[in-house]
């Protein structure tokens, strides 16, 4: 049977094998783990055997200010309704992380996403092709540095209200 | 224009609006004000207007909301399987200015830019009653000839197709399931 604090013994298992990384308790049932990308994989491969073994979402965090991306690895618990949110960084310079498909392969899909939202490559993903987005020449547009507004004024032309209708609408120094 | 065919326009279009088949694209958060437009509590087919379920055999498109320019490609190309005559109905304020996404990267701004837009519903989103209202003005407009926006789109097709790539880059669809 699985207690209250069977995700902090199975996090010890883990460290025991993998080495030490920092914890967070968010509630009972949600813990986030911080964990280099280096032994990303490793540590991803021992979760899964340990019971984490469903992959909810792969998702990115534009840090801009620390020049990283985050990386986010949703995992769930089917056993004890555990989730777990593993966290990685990498850097903004050279985006570059190792898939995790062996372990999961729906994690194309997510990866793919990832990839064409904000850049990050995933190394071993042989299908990085576009997911979502048509004809898309510019900056992955989920980056912090990418200006919405300044891509929409220049491809999608604004209605300019003349001033007749302003006046018919209310003008604000009346 | 010889006489007999300007009275036959006029008895054509007093027929035309008064049986109207919609096709809805409902792309946007205002598609939810259609169920109660097209039921029991304001029921829009005492105005003669129905539901069909595919863009040759409809007369209007009704286009609920924002469109993506992915969207709009595929409004593009149903809007160009209709039959003429065909209007387009603009629905909510972001077929208008772009609404609340007039920043986003990936939604129009302007859809009369793109295709003719013969009526606009303005609000976000607008009530049935303005819907029913919106309607009944369009049927008026069909009435009396002046609901012209499929001639237009013949006579200025350059400038519609132009905009469409100037925005979109190209009309065509380009996808995994079009390969």
């Amino acid at each position: 049977m699985y207690t209250m604090n069977s995700m902090n013994e199975v996090l010890k298992e883990v460290m025991t094998i993998a080495g030490e990384f920092s914890i967070k308790e968010v509630t009972a049932r949600e813990f986030i783990i911080f964990v280099e990308a280096s032994r990303l994989n490793a540590i991803l491969e021992i979760l899964k055997r340990k019971g984490f073994s469903h992959l909810s979402l792969i998702t990115g965090v534009d840090r801009i200010e620390d020049g990283v991306f985050e990386v986010f690895y949703t995992l769930f618990r089917w056993e004890s309704g555990e989730t777990l949110l593993v966290k990685s960084s990498v850097s903004r310079d050279a985006p570059v992380i190792t898939t995790v498909m062996h372990l999961w392969p729906t994690a194309r899909f997510y990866e793919r996403d990832v990839h064409e939202f904000f850049g990050i490559v995933f190394d071993g993903n042989p299908d990085l092709k576009p997911l979502i987005l048509e004809n898309w020449n510019e900056m992955p547009p989920m980056r912090k540095d990418f200006d919405p507004q300044k891509y929409s004024d220049d491809h999608f032309p604004d209605r300019h209200y003349g001033a007749e209708f302003l006046v018919e609408g209310g003008d604000e120094s009346e | 224009m010889s006489n007999e065919y300007k009275a036959w326009e006029k008895v054509a279009n007093m027929l035309r609006s008064r049986s109207l088949w919609m096709l809805y694209y409902c792309t946007g958060c205002g598609a939810i004000e259609l169920p109660p437009t097209m039921t029991s509590r304001f029921d829009m087919e005492r105005l003669g207007i129905g539901p069909m379920a595919t863009p040759r055999q409809a007369d209007i498109l009704l286009i609920t909301g924002y469109l993506s320019t992915k969207t709009l490609r595929r409004v593009v190309y149903s809007y160009e399987q209709m039959q003429s005559p065909k209007y387009i109905v603009g629905f909510g304020s972001c077929t208008l200015n772009g609404g609340i996404y007039y920043d986003s990267y990936a939604t129009i701004n302007k859809l009369d830019l793109y295709v003719p837009v013969d009526l606009y519903l303005a609000g976000c989103m607008p009530r049935p009653e303005a819907i029913v209202s919106g309607f009944a003005a369009l049927m008026s407009k069909i009435d009396r000839g002046e609901a012209n926006g499929w001639k237009e789109y013949q006579e200025k097709n350059d400038w519609y197709k132009s905009n469409q790539i100037e925005a979109l880059g190209e009309v065509y669809v380009h996808d995994e399931f079009h390969e």
